[in-house]
């Protein structure tokens, strides 16, 4: 485990520049009203939720769940003007509100995360997810591109958190997000096999972490619950993988629908960042 | 009415100091240990914002399509009954987290000008979805396929969007504490909070203070 990169280790020579953010007329006009900072905030959360919520629907769209009744094409126009206005959103409140505590944001490898997957989810969104909804779930080779861009940035920014200490618990939200689009996204056999396997590793370490060890005792727990971490990535990557050629996904083949699961994850980890910035 | 706050106030100092607080002194209530637990707290809290990002974030998405702003080619109950299982699955998470964070500083809350508003909102918007679930959609039948839904369907997707995000806002000023008990606050601000009976009592502008008998016995 380390302390993970950081804006400061990349860029240090801004470090002065960065310090005086804070003192800038916007930085100063965002902390002036009692609530100023905390309604920026709020703007900034409604941006994350509307980016949520139509990325969730159009993305499960291609994952062969939600919105059936409509192709992926009409799912995609009706959503496109509200995913722009939460991402213009997420940008402008996210200048804000970084402004005021730039130099926290400046050291914490957090921020260097949920910037990633920001670049990450825009690549994903724009150049993959969208246009391949636009064709119906056909991938032509510019999303395919964009895919491996926008995933590479995805995965890179998964193993900082995963490897950084204070916030590497924060992968925690990533295997629920998975869980739970899991649940959508597979059907019939697969399913059971997919929840029971899934409630057999609860089960299980809920036995090793409370039961066969000491709930207090730190040292054993710690490599024991890094080993079942690393257990319900296996699994849920296994299922993923296993749903990619098999069950619900009518649209498009293998590509569609890993993208389609990268495109929701990514904006689940630059929430996740996000809320552990604070805690770091 | 006093008797009934002292009896609140009782339970909510035992669910926070004294629940689960084994015979040595230096012991913790179930709820001290919640809060001061290394990952779980803020496991819960990250949990209850990205849960709210999926409830949220689906819970407009079909607002917007009854107040006749999107998918209004698509068949109203083709939107709801697609989208909110997901939106129903994560109000599970919303309000299971919600409660934890709950319990981990009851008094704290109990007394927060902020919460208070959130719980007079979010009872609104249950009551909103209610009316919605009891009279406006038992017509749905003959609007269903309507571009543009009836007034009374608009009027309760509008209605919901803004009480969501009073809940949320509201929701997100609770760590702010401007208006925290103990301090100076506007007689308004202690009326609302019941400072008098809080653990840290009530100050008023002109700087008198009073403090709670009830805490203390």
């Amino acid at each position: 485990m380390s302390a993970g990169p950081t804006f400061q280790s990349f860029f240090p020579q801004a470090s002065h520049w960065v310090e005086g953010l804070g003192a800038t007329p916007v930085a100063l006009f965002v902390n002036g009203p009692k609530f100023g900072y905390a309604t920026w905030e709020v703007g900034h959360i409604l941006s994350l939720i509307l980016i949520g919520g139509t990325t969730i629907v159009m993305n499960i769209r291609l994952l062969g769940a939600g919105v059936t009744e409509e192709s992926p094409q009409e799912v995609y126009r009706n959503l496109r003007f509200w995913q722009n206005v939460g991402v213009i959103g997420i940008v402008i409140t996210g200048v804000l509100i970084g402004l005021t505590n730039a130099v926290k944001l400046y050291n914490s490898s957090a921020f260097t995360v949920k910037m990633m997957c920001l670049v990450a989810g825009v690549i994903l969104t724009y150049g993959a997810s969208r246009p391949v909804a636009a064709a119906n779930g056909a991938v032509a080779m510019a999303p395919r591109i964009w895919l491996a861009l926008g995933g590479a940035i995805f995965l890179a920014a998964l193993w900082i958190l995963c490897t950084t200490v204070l916030i590497n618990v924060g992968v925690y939200h990533m295997i629920t997000a998975m869980a739970l689009i899991l649940i959508a996204a597979t059907r019939g056999r697969v399913r059971w096999i997919y929840l029971a396997g899934l409630a057999a590793l609860v089960v299980a370490q809920f036995v090793h972490t409370h039961i066969v060890i000491k709930p207090d005792d730190y040292a054993h727990l710690d490599p024991v619950n890094k080993i079942y971490t690393a257990l319900y990535g296996v699994w849920l990557v296994a299922i993923g993988l296993v749903s990619l050629f098999r069950g619900r996904g009518e649209v498009g083949g293998p590509p569609t629908k890993l993208l389609a699961y990268a495109a929701i994850l990514v904006w689940v980890l630059g929430a996740t960042a996000r809320r552990w910035i604070a805690y770091q | 009415m006093d008797a009934l706050q002292a009896r609140i106030e009782a339970f909510l100092f035992w669910m926070q100091h004294v629940w689960g607080k084994g015979p040595t002194p230096d012991g913790q209530s179930f709820s001290e240990l919640l809060l001061g637990s290394l990952n779980f707290w803020t496991l819960l809290e990250g949990t209850h914002l990205i849960a709210l990002m999926l409830f949220a974030g689906t819970i407009f998405v079909v607002d917007l399509r009854l107040l006749g702003v999107t998918f209004r080619k698509t068949r109203v109950s083709a939107i709801s009954d697609a989208i909110l299982p997901l939106t129903v699955f994560s109000f599970v998470f919303v309000v299971l987290t919600g409660l934890g964070l709950l319990f981990s500083k009851p008094i704290f809350y109990y007394h927060t000008i902020w919460f208070r508003f959130k719980m007079v909102f979010l009872a609104l918007a249950l009551i909103n979805i209610m009316v919605f679930h009891g009279r406006v959609q038992a017509t749905l039948g003959t609007w269903d396929a309507d571009e543009t839904p009836p007034t009374a369907a608009r009027m309760s997707a509008a209605g919901s969007l803004i009480l969501w995000t009073l809940v949320i806002l509201t929701g997100r000023f609770i760590p702010y504490n401007v208006y925290e008990c103990g301090k100076a606050q506007p007689a308004f601000v202690n009326w609302v909070q019941e400072c008098k009976t809080s653990e840290k009592g009530e100050e008023n502008m002109a700087g008198q203070r009073f403090d709670s008998q009830m805490v203390k016995q």
